[in-house]
Formats: C-alpha cells, sequence, structure tokens
C-alpha cells in the first residue's frame, strides 16, 4: 500500500485553502464561543483586499469578545434558524432552485456518495447547508475522506456546489439586516471564493 | 511532474501568495481547522473500493501540525 503519509504533503497554498474552508464553515455552522473568537481575534491580514478583510474580520470578533456572548448566539440564530426560518436561506437548493430539498441536494448527495463523504450522525439539516460544503471542500483537499481530490475533482465539485451559488450567499450575508460580526465573514467568504474561482479559471 | 504541470503549478502558487491569502496564517497560531472536531460531514464507512480514511498516528499528527 503506498505511503498514506506522502499524499498529506500538501502544497502550502493548498494548506492555507484548506484552513479558509474549514474557518468559514465552522463559524457559519455555529456562533463561535470565547475561545474561538480570541483565536478569530488574532488574525492578521496584509494590505491586499483579502488582508483587509482579514483584518476586519479580526476587529469583528474583537468586538464580539466584548459584547455579551448572547448577542452573537442571536445573530446566528436570526442570520440562519429564526422561528420558522432565519433571514438567509444557506442552502443550495434554495440560491439554485428556489425551494429546499431541491435537486441541487439530490446531485450533491450523490457526489458525496462517489467522494465517499457521509453524513455525520445527528446532523438534523440538509447536506446541501454553506457551512457542511465548506466543510467539505477542506476534506477534499486534506484527503479527509479517502485520497485528497486532485485539482480536477475539487474544480468540479466547487464549480457544481460552491461556485453556482456561494458567492452570492455571502454578498446577502455581508448586506443581512441580522449581521454584525457576520458581515466580515460575508466579506471574507466572498472574497475568497473569488479567489478560488480565479485560480479555478487557471487551471482550465 | 510534466514542465507544464510545474509551470501550472507555480503560478497557481505565486496567484494564492499575491491574493493574500497567507494572511491570517501569521498569528492565527491557535486558529484550527473547524471550531471543534464535531463535523456535519465525515468519511463513509467502506465499501466502495477506496482506501478509506484512517486516523493514523500520521493523519493526527498532521492536524495537530495544521492548527496554525
Amino acid at each position: 500500500m503506498a505511503d498514506a503519509a506522502a499524499n498529506l504533503e500538501l502544497a502550502e497554498e493548498d494548506v492555507l485553502r484548506a484552513h479558509w474552508y474549514g474557518l468559514l464553515g465552522g463559524v457559519l455552522r455555529a456562533a463561535p464561543d470565547r475561545a474561538h473568537l480570541d483565536r478569530l481575534a488574532g488574525l492578521v491580514g496584509d494590505e491586499t483586499d483579502f488582508g483587509q478583510g482579514v483584518s476586519a474580520l479580526a476587529e469583528a470578533a474583537q468586538a464580539a469578545l466584548a459584547a455579551d456572548p448572547k448577542t452573537l448566539e442571536q445573530e446566528h440564530f436570526d442570520l440562519f434558524i429564526g422561528v420558522g426560518r432565519g433571514e438567509l436561506l444557506p442552502y443550495g437548493s434554495y440560491y439554485l432552485a428556489g425551494f429546499l430539498y431541491e435537486k441541487p441536494l439530490a446531485q450533491l448527495r450523490a457526489d458525496m456518495r462517489r467522494l465517499g463523504i457521509a453524513r455525520a450522525e445527528g446532523v438534523l439539516e440538509p447536506e446541501d447547508h454553506i457551512a457542511a460544503v465548506m466543510e467539505m471542500m477542506s476534506g477534499l483537499i486534506t484527503g479527509a475522506f479517502g485520497d485528497g481530490a486532485d485539482l480536477a475533482a475539487q474544480r468540479q465539485f466547487f464549480a457544481v456546489h460552491l461556485g453556482s451559488w456561494a458567492p452570492r450567499f455571502f454578498e446577502d450575508l455581508e448586506n443581512a439586516k441580522a449581521a454584525g460580526f457576520y458581515r466580515s465573514v460575508g466579506r471574507t467568504g466572498r472574497q475568497f471564493l473569488a479567489i478560488e474561482t480565479a485560480a479555478f479559471e487557471m487551471t482550465a | 511532474m510534466s514542465e507544464k504541470k510545474k509551470k501550472a503549478a507555480i503560478g497557481r502558487r505565486d496567484f494564492f501568495k499575491k491574493a493574500g491569502l497567507g494572511a491570517g496564517a501569521v498569528g492565527a497560531a491557535a486558529v484550527g481547522l473547524a471550531a471543534d472536531e464535531t463535523k456535519a460531514a465525515e468519511p463513509a464507512k467502506s465499501g466502495t473500493g477506496g482506501r478509506g480514511y484512517q486516523e493514523t498516528a500520521h493523519v493526527k499528527k498532521y492536524y495537530e501540525l495544521a492548527r496554525f
């Protein structure tokens, strides 16, 4: 059996990509707790557009730390969960087909089967939730679901399940009424996916 | 790796560097890949013939190291 260790020699840019997919997925899935906010507040951005967004995200985390923790939880609830529904519906099916549980979800499930990704026990939301798809992308890069997906497979997954709708979602998040901390998440997500889209185009 | 592939890989690496993706790596010493260990997606219990994902010591080490 080939040395599994060799597969984990990720290029530096792939470590960074997986890091950002994971980070964004994590804060979207649940309001970050104090320990996590602390780490986010330590992010340092450079002078690029993306870097400036990172600095803004760090500042937003700092502000959230200074406020009552319930505020951030309420923000996450109002944005994504709500009574009945949140201000946003962060699902691929909703953005692509106008309703939840539509064809895009079926397509995602089929691709997950093919790629060896299973839904974790106890997860109630449909798999095409933005947080789940971001986490899947992170795993495809690092090889968490088996052999690391090569660039062509990543590009395919990205195109169908992220590039097609997530940039619009992040833009909506940036402009959402209930957004405070999450405004910065929207900005960084939008900028990050724009970088990914451009980079994938280079490999066409 | 073929010359063409090598060039493409270098182009990609430069692109990400210039885009500022490294922003946040410095000083983000403790930001892990996810807020906590529970994730919404996990490797499927096999049957499909793939090698599958194994939590070998090396893999665990990678995730430790990746917590930058």
